[in-house]
């Protein structure tokens, strides 16, 4: 259990130190860096960057980070690229794993394989100790790009004091689409015509709405995207079909969900207030769960179809192009710390993402956490069903029309086939110019 | 002609800054909007009106300018009609009348954006002040902001609380500034409270409705601030307006052909509206002055 | 006319009109109610129970501690105050020399360029953000506070306040200002400004308020966090928060950032006021 208190007194140990280091600095020989993080699921996680990063300055004097809280994946993606064009881009930055793709094509970021040459490394040696799971975010066109930092699964949470109230068996959770039918209804209670809990509840807002949809388009049979080229989504495929009709179904045939757009501070209050017996969302989210959850509740993987697959999610450490030797080797002396397999189990602990490097689980600390953590442990396991996060070019514009689409199956307002037709014939048309040679769209 | 040198010489550096940062700007994106710049290559080529093609093919911004509208007369109108009413309430100063101004004046000064921070809590289903309040009067759950067909009404709603109390400072000032004899002279006459609305108040204000109605029309057009903050746009692009539209195309989806074509359009239309208004407003100057 | 019509209202009608509209009032204030109640309530679990506005609970300062933890809010205000007042001054010197030329001198296209800066009231620079980065960027400004402030220095609405405020003064004062030799600058400095200092003090209220709550502009222009300004900060201030459902930290930024504004507008109530209706009736 993460004690509030001992984290406001770190976080506001951490503060002083902070302030300590705006004031102005001796001349020294030491490297400041800048760093740009965001947060994605719980916004107090940047207080503990802060502490983190202090942790690291003060553990030697050789560089000086000064770590600079960016707000969301996508902004920070946006601020990073821009200061970077306009000359000023920070050394370090953790940006989200799909966003990497971005940065290479803009021929911004540094190859990690440099770095590891010096420290008389490769690539592959370096990620043998990593997941295969996060391995091809992290990769463009065969090259490293970007060492993983947090990385999460969608995963389903379920309150079990609503199961025993629906007759269900507390232990046994729903492994596939049709158990989830099944005890979603029984999960279902209404007061008159008025529903008082839902079955399940997850995200659908534009962003993380896709990346559920990713992980049940996939648990369906399908691929959503093509992992090898960046320039295609299977918006209309049976899979994906298939995928959007199960969410019509879940809102529409079933009244298992909300019929309206649910945003994830919604579902984790519903799911934190009773309103919602089940809930898909990220493993990021653990911590606050933990946190938050006043009733007996468990964790499980998210019920598959003809598979179980999730994508896998999280943000990674890029360093920016355009850096002095020096303040290159800071970047990574930064970056190797910060990714180090205590680090990465200590950041998994607090945060509830899981530690992309297999040997932070065989750490003494980390093993002694799952014990007393099961639900961590589920994360862990379910990482064999990972698959990377989807990454095209331009990926925010091609994930809004997905976005609208699933929108709009929830509330009734397309059929899935109707809905997936349209999501496709926006995004090919958003991705038409970067496939088309001549760089110019097709008519 | 030392007076037109002199003129010329004052009137430099807001001509200046004029000219910079409206006229060229205006210029320069009718330009570009003729461009095309593929991603990843070094020049633009020309390509006549085929960023326009794209642009109304595009059905998000069709939805985008039917959604400003139907926000434009949603929000306008209502807000005008609460100022005024409002104004007829309060005109009278009394400790109780300025204590219930200054509440309602207030949300004109704070930022929109922290104004839409408190609504995300407002609009908030379940344990939101909206719902929590209206579940004491019996109402079930609402989702304002989740449901497409009723997120766009809930964005005018915080726009005309944020504003109407703006308009009703205008409306006060007008009321003030018409004569006691008007009222004297309708009462004599037998006037009804509603003819004195109707005949002597409505047409004497018609100036600062013109105005009021001018500056509203700005609002509508010009901040998005809350969109960004509560809704980006959705769901299902329900509350998506133009000028987030521009904002989006231009900052996360990387094309600026579709951002500077849109900019164009919504240009133009403003153009046309400030002709229409120019007309009123100077009227409206003439009366006052 | 209310003046009129008050005079002869019954009592229950009195009533009845007092009760609409305190209740309105109510209604009216119920999201800074919140938000000062909730600022001070301790974080339930995972944000339930946070709309009650009865105090039935411990005041508790955590959610301005963590609050000022979690955002720079130092350099957010001092980025902010460079901003309004960057603007205001130069917009003050801007406005006042343009309406003096369009009040007392005499030159061609007068109403053509009149017209043109009236057109400004309509094409406000938000709707021009596109071709305005674009320009920022060309001239090497962008990321800069500068920036933030540049397409704002000409104000039409304040050109056309002060205009009208000028010409309402009578031409008497000037020429006897003149014949005791006075160059244009003593004119201005010693005649109309003090005769206009109501429009001018309305004006940069105007002003201060409209450019301290500016949020797309700066969002577009300014990349690096330490060059934010308030508005900015508190938007992604608090869809971080949202995300956590930490209603309490939310009300408390909130509240850091319109401290002052509320500070200002008890203080001087009646100038917010009629500054604002000033600008109405010119």
């Amino acid at each position: 259990m993460f004690a509030k208190q001992k984290f406001i007194a770190a976080a506001l140990s951490g503060a002083l130190l902070a302030s300590g280091a705006l004031l102005p600095s001796v001349a020294s020989a030491q490297e400041d860096i800048k760093f740009y993080f965001p947060t994605s699921v719980q916004g107090r996680l940047a207080l503990i960057m802060k502490e983190v990063v202090n942790e690291y300055n003060s553990s030697q004097d050789k560089v000086h980070v000064t770590a600079v809280y960016t707000g969301s994946y996508a902004e920070t993606g946006i601020k990073a690229s821009a200061a970077m064009e306009a000359g000023n881009p920070p050394a370090v930055a953790m940006v989200g794993a799909n966003n990497v793709l971005d940065f290479v094509q803009k021929n911004q970021i540094e190859p990690i394989a440099g770095f590891l040459a010096e420290d008389g490394s490769t690539a592959t040696q370096f990620l043998a100790d990593f997941w295969p799971g996060v391995h091809a975010n992290a990769m463009v066109n065969g090259d490293l790009y970007a060492v993983p930092f947090q990385n999460s699964t969608p995963i389903l949470f379920y309150n079990k004091e609503a199961f025993a109230e629906a007759g269900l068996d507390p232990e046994v959770p729903p492994a596939n689409w049709k158990e989830l039918i099944e005890m979603g209804q029984k999960l279902v209670k209404k007061d008159g015509d008025q529903v008082v809990r839902y079955g399940l509840e997850f995200p659908q807002q534009v962003g993380y709405g896709n990346w559920i949809l990713q992980g049940f388009v996939m648990a369906n049979g399908g691929q959503y995207y093509n992992t090898e080229y960046p320039g295609e989504v299977y918006y209309d495929s049976p899979a994906t079909r298939g995928a959007l009709q199960f969410y019509d179904d879940l809102a529409h045939k079933y009244g298992i969900m909300p019929d309206t757009v649910t945003p994830s501070s919604q579902v984790a209050t519903d799911f934190f207030s009773g309103r919602a017996a089940m809930m898909v969302s990220s493993t990021g989210g653990l911590g606050n769960v933990r946190d938050n959850a006043q009733f007996d509740y468990g964790v499980a993987f998210v019920p598959g179809n003809v598979r179980n697959a999730v994508p896998v999610g999280g943000a990674s450490m890029v360093i920016f192009k355009g850096q002095s030797d020096a303040q290159r080797a800071a970047a990574w002396d930064f970056v190797s710390w910060i990714t180090s397999a205590e680090q990465l189990g200590a950041w998994s602990r607090v945060s509830g993402y899981f530690a992309p490097r297999i040997s932070s689980y065989d750490l003494p600390e980390m093993q002694a956490f799952l014990e007393e953590h099961p639900d961590a442990g589920v994360a862990v396991d379910q990482l064999k069903y990972t698959r990377p996060w989807y990454a095209t070019f331009n990926y925010l514009a091609v994930a809004q029309p997905m976005g609208d689409a699933l929108q709009m199956v929830v509330s009734g307002k397309a059929t899935a086939s109707d809905a997936a037709r349209r999501a496709q014939e926006e995004a090919d048309k958003i991705l038409a110019p970067f496939n088309n040679s001549v760089g110019y769209p097709v008519e | 002609m030392k007076s037109e040198l002199k003129a010329w010489v004052y009137l430099a550096p807001a001509l200046f800054f004029l000219v910079m940062f409206t006229y060229y700007p205006m210029l320069q994106v009718l330009w570009d909007s003729f461009f095309f710049k593929a991603y990843g290559q070094e020049s633009a080529q020309f390509v006549w009106f085929d960023n326009y093609k794209r642009l109304f093919a595009d059905p998000a911004f069709s939805q985008a300018v039917r959604n400003n509208l139907i926000y434009a007369l949603g929000t306008v109108f209502p807000s005008l009609a609460v100022g005024f009413f409002l104004a007829l309430a309060l005109m009278k100063s009394t400790k109780f009348r300025n204590f219930a101004r200054a509440v309602f004046f207030f949300p004109t000064l704070v930022p929109l954006i922290a104004a839409a921070a408190l609504w995300i809590f407002v609009y908030f289903p379940n344990v939101g002040l909206l719902d929590y309040y209206l579940g004491k009067l019996g109402f079930g759950p609402t989702q304002w902001l989740g449901d497409s067909n009723i997120a766009l009404y809930s964005l005018m709603l915080l726009a005309i609380w944020k504003n109407a109390g703006f308009y009703m400072l205008f409306y006060i000032s007008g009321l003030q500034g018409i004569g006691e004899e008007y009222y004297e002279a309708a009462e004599l006459e037998g006037a009804t409270w509603f003819q004195r609305l109707r005949y002597i108040t409505l047409p004497l204000l018609g100036p600062t409705t013109a105005f009021v109605f001018i500056i509203a029309l700005i609002h509508v057009f010009t901040y998005v601030d809350h969109v960004v903050m509560m809704t980006h746009g959705g769901p299902i692009g329900s509350t998506n307006l133009v000028l987030y539209y521009i904002f989006q195309n231009a900052h996360e989806f990387n094309d600026a052909a579709k951002a500077t074509a849109s900019t164009v359009v919504s240009v133009g239309v403003l153009l046309a509206i400030s002709f229409l208004s120019i007309r009123t407003m100077e009227r409206g100057i003439h009366y006052e002055s | 006319m209310s003046t009129n019509a008050s005079r002869k209202r019954s009592l229950p009608a009195m009533l009845l009109f007092f009760i609409i509209i305190g209740s309105v009032t109510v209604i009216w204030s119920g999201p800074f109610l919140w938000m000062i109640i909730a600022s001070f309530k301790p974080q339930t679990f995972g944000g339930l129970d946070m709309a009650s506005l009865a105090p039935n609970f411990k005041p508790t300062l955590d959610n301005y501690r963590m609050a000022l933890m979690s955002a720079e809010f130092g350099t957010l205000y001092i980025n902010t105050i460079i901003v309004t007042f960057g603007t205001l001054s130069v917009q003050l010197v801007t406005v006042v020399l343009a309406a003096y030329a369009f009040a007392r001198l005499e030159f061609r296209f007068k109403t053509l360029i009149f017209y043109m800066f009236l057109m400004q009231l309509m094409i406000v620079p938000p709707i021009l953000i596109v071709p305005n980065l674009k320009t920022i960027v060309s001239i090497g400004l962008d990321d800069t506070l500068v920036a933030v402030m540049a397409p704002y220095f000409a104000s039409a609405f304040g050109i056309f306040l002060m205009r009208q405020t000028f010409k309402s003064i009578p031409r008497d004062f000037e020429d006897a200002a003149v014949i005791d030799g006075c160059n244009w600058f003593q004119v201005l400095r010693y005649v109309l400004l003090p005769l206009a200092k109501p429009a001018l003090v309305a004006f940069s209220i105007v002003s201060i308020v409209a450019h301290w709550n500016e949020f797309l502009w700066p969002l577009m222009v300014i990349d690096s966090p330490d060059k934010m300004t308030l508005t900015v900060g508190l938007a992604s201030f608090t869809r971080a928060a949202e995300g956590a459902a930490d209603w309490g930290l939310i009300a408390a930024g909130t509240m850091i950032v319109m401290f002052p504004l509320i500070v200002a507008f008890v203080l001087f109530q009646r100038q917010f006021v009629s500054s604002f209706m000033f600008s109405g009736i010119k």
